[in-house]
């Protein structure tokens, strides 16, 4: 109880690592819901792994343009944002690039995004190997190190994210209509295109934001595993949102108090967290099921 | 005749500018209940979405004659088995889509809508059934919220793409039965696709035929004679 008293104070070195955390854990399921409603499930994977290397090729150029090292973390907000810019604009290209092939309906979706994936992933360890700023903090952002959070980063965080649930709890009646039925949201006169285009931008802007924040393995867990926890039990719609994102929310704490405890990294200890919480439901659906059935008999 | 209300003139359909079919022609009045007939691959559905606009016609036009000022309104009901099980809506979040067309984006449907729905619900017998979970539901339920949801667009004319897929004997036959009251007593415009030719029969006024690569209409007494028959099964009359 003394950690959690001291993760709690308001002069706690690292809360803003704990609140991005937080605030990264709540936001994320959000999205992450569609995605699972979509069966986008491996979109979920490549994305954050092609937000990183937007991030990576981003701290890159100015030291390919010979204008000095802009590295991430705590030197400085130009960095950040340059790092922001590249994040989302390979994650935005990438998934809307994605979204265009899957509405041509040509070749294997799970071949596109394991491909996306695995390239993604190989580009971000070559522009590492031959850049020294990796040494400067992209290792333990790709491990999911959340320690050196500046205020800045918090701010943006806190509003990209901010941005993302108003959009989100604003159109969510037209998201949701065009994700369950284009056809009959297209005969309604609803622009299916548009609002397909505009949750494919929050799950960009998610991604980006989450992958800069935590890293990719903390943002893909943080997608999916609650959307995926939560869909055991809702009935409706408000119960597998809102569940969510609590779930995720308040998974993403007590991750940090057991990482703190424990002197373990963050993102691994959130995301281990997030799947044990997930087979333990999984169970617990399953033998709520069958003393269903017993019942009934 | 009485007035139209839906229009297909010299209609080619197909995907990527391959033509399906070509040289459809047909008038939908206001009030009536046509049936679109054929077998599987003869380009039923492609026909059904080039009428609801969903994809653009290869060649010819379809004018729809909606009252001034305002579009024509479908109400599509498309086969309960193309929806995704993973989506937690109730019947009732179902049935309150129908709702959205009038509803603009951000704000959500009011007590007055609400009561609407509820009472197409009621309508097609699907109010016992709305608070639980779409997905649970069976073959036929789904279909009387799906149809509830149609009427809740209020719509000129009903849509209605093979609604007896899935559906066992008797539900079928309570399902048409429904399909056929509501069409005599609310006057509204039905347009079935179905293959089931006694179906057809016994409630449709009007039929379009889609039969390799041509499309014939006429009323029922025009083509169920054994000629027509004959030609379209490709036996010998008799």
């Amino acid at each position: 109880m003394e950690t959690l008293k001291e993760i709690l104070a308001p002069d706690f070195l690292l809360r803003n690592s704990v609140y991005t955390s937080v605030l990264v854990g709540f936001a994320c399921p959000l999205v992450g819901v569609f995605l699972v409603l979509r069966r986008l499930v491996f979109m979920g994977v490549a994305l954050p792994q092609v937000s990183s290397t937007g991030v990576a090729v981003a701290l890159s150029l100015p030291v390919w343009l010979h204008l000095g090292a802009a590295p991430h973390g705590s030197n400085g907000q130009t960095g950040h944002l340059l790092a922001l810019a590249g994040s989302t604009l390979f994650t935005l290209l990438a998934i809307l690039s994605l979204a265009f092939m899957e509405r041509r309906g040509r070749g294997l979706p799970e071949g596109r995004l394991g491909t996306v994936y695995v390239v993604a992933t190989a580009a971000s360890i070559l522009l590492l190997s031959k850049n020294r700023v990796a040494e400067a903090g992209w290792l333990d952002l790709l491990k999911g190190e959340i320690i050196t959070i500046s205020d800045f980063d918090l701010k943006l965080t806190a509003i990209a994210l901010a941005l993302v649930l108003c959009v989100l709890g604003w159109f969510h009646k037209e998201i949701l209509f065009v994700s369950f039925d284009r056809s009959m949201a297209a005969t309604l006169g609803k622009k299916v295109v548009f609002w397909d285009a505009a949750l494919y931008l929050l799950i960009g802007l998610t991604v980006s934001i989450a992958v800069l924040s935590v890293g990719p393995l903390i943002a893909f867990g943080f997608l999916l595993i609650p959307a995926l926890t939560a869909h055991l039990f809702a009935r409706t719609m408000r119960q597998f949102v809102i569940g969510a994102s609590l779930l995720g929310g308040l998974t993403s704490f007590l991750g940090f108090w057991l990482a703190y405890s424990a002197d373990l990294p963050v993102g691994p200890t959130d995301v281990v967290l997030l799947g044990a919480v997930y087979l333990i439901c999984g169970v617990l659906n399953r033998v709520l099921i069958g003393w269903k059935s017993i019942q009934r008999l | 005749m009485s007035e139209p209300l839906l229009t297909l003139d010299q209609l080619a359909i197909g995907y990527d500018g391959h033509v399906v079919l070509s040289g459809i022609s047909l008038v939908i009045s206001r009030g009536s209940f046509t049936a679109l007939l054929g077998a599987n691959g003869t380009g039923k559905s492609t026909l059904l979405k080039t009428i609801l606009g969903l994809q653009p016609a290869v060649a010819g036009r379809i004018e729809l004659h909606a009252a001034p000022g305002r579009a024509l309104i479908f109400g599509y009901v498309p086969q309960a088995t193309q929806f995704d099980p993973l989506y937690p809506l109730t019947g009732f979040d179902v049935a309150l889509m129908g709702a959205y067309g009038r509803v603009g984006p951000g704000r959500w449907p009011g007590r007055g809508e609400r009561d609407f729905v509820r009472d197409c619900l009621q309508a097609t017998g699907a109010a016992g059934f709305a608070d639980r979970k779409f997905s649970q539901l069976s073959g036929g339920q789904k279909q009387r919220v799906l149809i509830a949801r149609a009427l809740a667009a209020r719509p000129d004319i009903l849509v209605l793409d093979e609604p007896t897929a899935g559906v066992d004997v008797k539900a079928t036959r309570v399902l048409l039965e429904f399909i056929t009251q509501i069409h005599q007593e609310r006057s509204l415009t039905v347009l079935l696709v179905t293959h089931d030719l006694p179906l057809v029969r016994k409630h449709a006024q009007r039929i379009l035929w889609l039969h390799d690569g041509r499309a014939l209409h006429g009323t029922v007494a025009e083509l169920f004679t054994p000629e027509r028959m004959a030609e379209i099964f490709e036996v010998e009359a008799g």
